[in-house]
């Protein structure tokens, strides 16, 4: 499922910059880049390979092996079931990062979309904009709830549901963007040397509007995953025994004082999805901004 | 000779909350095909806003041309649908800004940016397409331009990015270039240096131009025909040099006036007292006249239309040609 993701993010680089070659050669000098990239894949490579690393089922309870503290055997410990948590926090990585990519992505995607269009075509700014703003005025996670309890408890349905929490916020961002870059000069250059309105947006709108948005989806990503916990948690989301990290973390937090190491491995986890993701939000936002770009 | 480019009576309105403004009224100018006219005023004289509505680049929805044509090669550009405006802009008719720092995409190469022109107009991409972008920036006088090709703006001087500019509104050889103050922004030496190439360019080209600014010594050193305008109207149509020798209206010798002079030791600069009136300001008569040294009775009665003068000069300030001419006469 992981894949999915990475697949995902290579296409959001691409889209960045057209120009395949030398923007691949400047990301793979890029050192934050590199690190991001190489963290996020050795993540989803360890989600794809669960089945062959882990030692035991994820699932498989032995009470007398309850709470059990990070040991040769069981390297993160065991939780109140006696189940592995380094093979669940494995498990774990399938479900949230395709749940954090896929929230991500497709919401990035209808951000950049929605937000563009409200910018260019005032006719219809107001209603996407009173639309974002009735989606904002609840909190993302009670309108995620709502939706998710709606639509049943799958992952696809926690993936819309936090799409739509999430949109409105970048929609926002991007439509302020645009609103500036597009009254630049080099808008009206561009359409002085005939370029068509699509070709505007395309070229020279969204480009210019992309790297707060790229940021501002790193952040997603890491609240997608602990959003995902907590509809998990509230009984929407992913159900047990399917582990994800979100849900690990929400099942220890009850045990927090006497066993802390059920919390604290997905939680390093997510901090590291998320850690990687920033960087290469950061990378992808030097590429697509050339001023701030170090010397190469 | 027929004109290339011809305004007729042109009165562009933008919409505010109160309703419409005319921000030019009665426009009328010609530009003749290889020829470069300057037009010259105080900001706020509807100079751009002139350029703008050549390009059809005003916003349709605040904006209402209520009368006039802008004739090009015998076309209303005013009546044109919006694709073919399209394949006009760039091919046919360019412009260049006078901000260069903020005229081109931060994001794009210099090469991606001239070369998004070659593709519209000409279908050039790829290697075929470099090519002429690297010969193009080797033409507006770019030095190593075949590694400057893959610079991003930011990296370029201001001077640099106005030749860019250039490069990029030659590119598809248009007959008719508009230069919106392309040297304000910049330095005197380099300034220097942008209307030379430009100079040269149009005679390598054969481009007729249109040079609008507010500096006189700019126009009179490049341009053959002059059009001054205050206040949304044009005032007085010359070639260059009778101009100078022989300005007819009040405003054109009040700026000339004030050019500041090395052969004078006046301490103090020649200034025209007052400020432009907005468009929204209603004055009666000739809009000059709150702010004219010659001032008559009958000025404010109505607004004067222009009256030719003599050969190709004309103005509009009735008095002040009939004054002339019973000296002459």
């Amino acid at each position: 499922m992981t894949d999915v993701g990475i697949g995902a993010l290579t296409t959001a680089a691409a889209i960045a910059a057209p120009r395949g070659h030398s923007t691949l050669r400047r990301l793979l000098r890029h050192r934050a880049f590199m690190i991001g990239f190489s963290i996020i894949l050795s993540l989803a490579l360890l989600a794809v390979l669960a089945p062959l690393i882990a030692p035991v089922d994820p699932s498989a309870m032995r009470v007398r092996l309850r709470f059990r503290p990070p040991q040769a055997a069981f390297w993160f410990g065991t939780d109140q079931f006696g189940r592995d948590i380094f093979t669940r926090v494995l498990y774990g990585a399938r479900i949230s990062l395709f749940v954090g990519f896929s929230v991500c992505v497709i919401s990035g995607l209808c951000s950049a979309i929605l937000g563009v269009i409200a910018a260019q075509f005032r006719r219809l700014d107001s209603a996407i904009m009173r639309l974002m703003d009735a989606l904002m005025s609840f909190p993302a996670i009670l309108l995620a709830l709502g939706i998710a309890a709606a639509l049943g408890p799958r992952v696809s349905s926690v993936i819309i549901a936090l799409t739509v929490a999430y949109i409105p916020a970048g929609v926002r961002i991007v439509r302020a963007a645009a609103l500036t870059v597009r009254e630049m000069d080099f808008v009206q250059a561009a359409q002085v040397s005939g370029a068509s309105s699509l070709r505007i947006v395309l070229r020279h709108i969204l480009p210019n509007c992309l790297s707060p948005l790229l940021v501002h989806l790193t952040f997603i990503f890491a609240y997608a995953m602990l959003a995902e916990a907590a509809l998990s948690f509230l009984g929407v989301g992913i159900q047990p025994p399917i582990a994800s990290w979100g849900n690990i973390i929400a099942e220890g937090r009850d045990y927090a004082t006497q066993a802390w190491w059920v919390m604290l491995f997905p939680g390093i986890a997510i901090s590291l999805a998320a850690l990687s993701l920033n960087l290469l939000g950061d990378a992808l936002g030097d590429m697509l901004d050339p001023r701030l770009k170090g010397n190469d | 000779m027929s004109a290339l480019l011809s305004i007729r009576n042109l009165t562009v309105q933008f919409r505010v909350d109160s309703g419409w403004v005319t921000a030019i009224d009665d426009v009328s100018l010609d530009v003749n095909a290889g020829d470069c006219v300057g037009v010259v005023g105080e900001s706020g004289s509807g100079k751009s806003v002139t350029a703008l509505s050549i390009l059809q680049l005003h916003d349709r929805v605040t904006t209402r041309m209520p009368s006039g044509s802008i004739l090009y090669q015998g076309h209303d550009l005013l009546r044109i649908k919006g694709s073919a405006m399209r394949r006009i802009r760039g091919s046919e008719i360019a412009m260049i800004f006078q901000d260069p720092m903020s005229s081109l995409n931060p994001v794009l190469t210099i090469a991606d940016q001239i070369s998004e022109t070659l593709r519209q107009h000409q279908g050039l991409t790829g290697a075929a397409a470099r090519k002429r972008v690297v010969e193009l920036l080797g033409l507006v006088r770019i030095p190593d331009a075949a590694r400057r090709a893959d610079d991003y703006p930011h990296r370029l001087s201001g001077g640099m990015r106005q030749r860019v500019m250039i490069a990029m509104a030659i590119a598809c050889k248009p007959r008719l270039l508009i230069a919106d103050e392309p040297t304000t922004a910049l330095d005197v030496t380099i300034q220097a240096q942008i209307l030379e190439l430009l100079r040269d360019l149009r005679r390598e080209l054969s481009m007729s131009v249109m040079l609008i600014s507010h500096d006189l010594g700019v126009i009179a050193e490049f341009a053959q025909r002059v059009v001054v305008m205050y206040a949304g109207r044009v005032v007085e149509d010359a070639p260059v040099a009778q101009l100078f020798r022989r300005p007819v209206h009040p405003y054109t010798m009040g700026l000339i006036a004030a050019v500041p002079r090395l052969d004078s030791d006046a301490l103090r600069l020649t200034t025209i007292s007052g400020r432009i009136p907005g468009p929204q300001e209603i004055i009666p008569g000739c809009r000059f006249s709150p702010r004219c040294a010659l001032v008559q009775e009958g000025c404010l009665d109505e607004p004067p239309s222009m009256h030719p003068v003599s050969d190709g000069q004309s103005a509009r300030c009735p008095p002040r040609i009939l004054a002339l001419s019973e000296r002459h006469g």
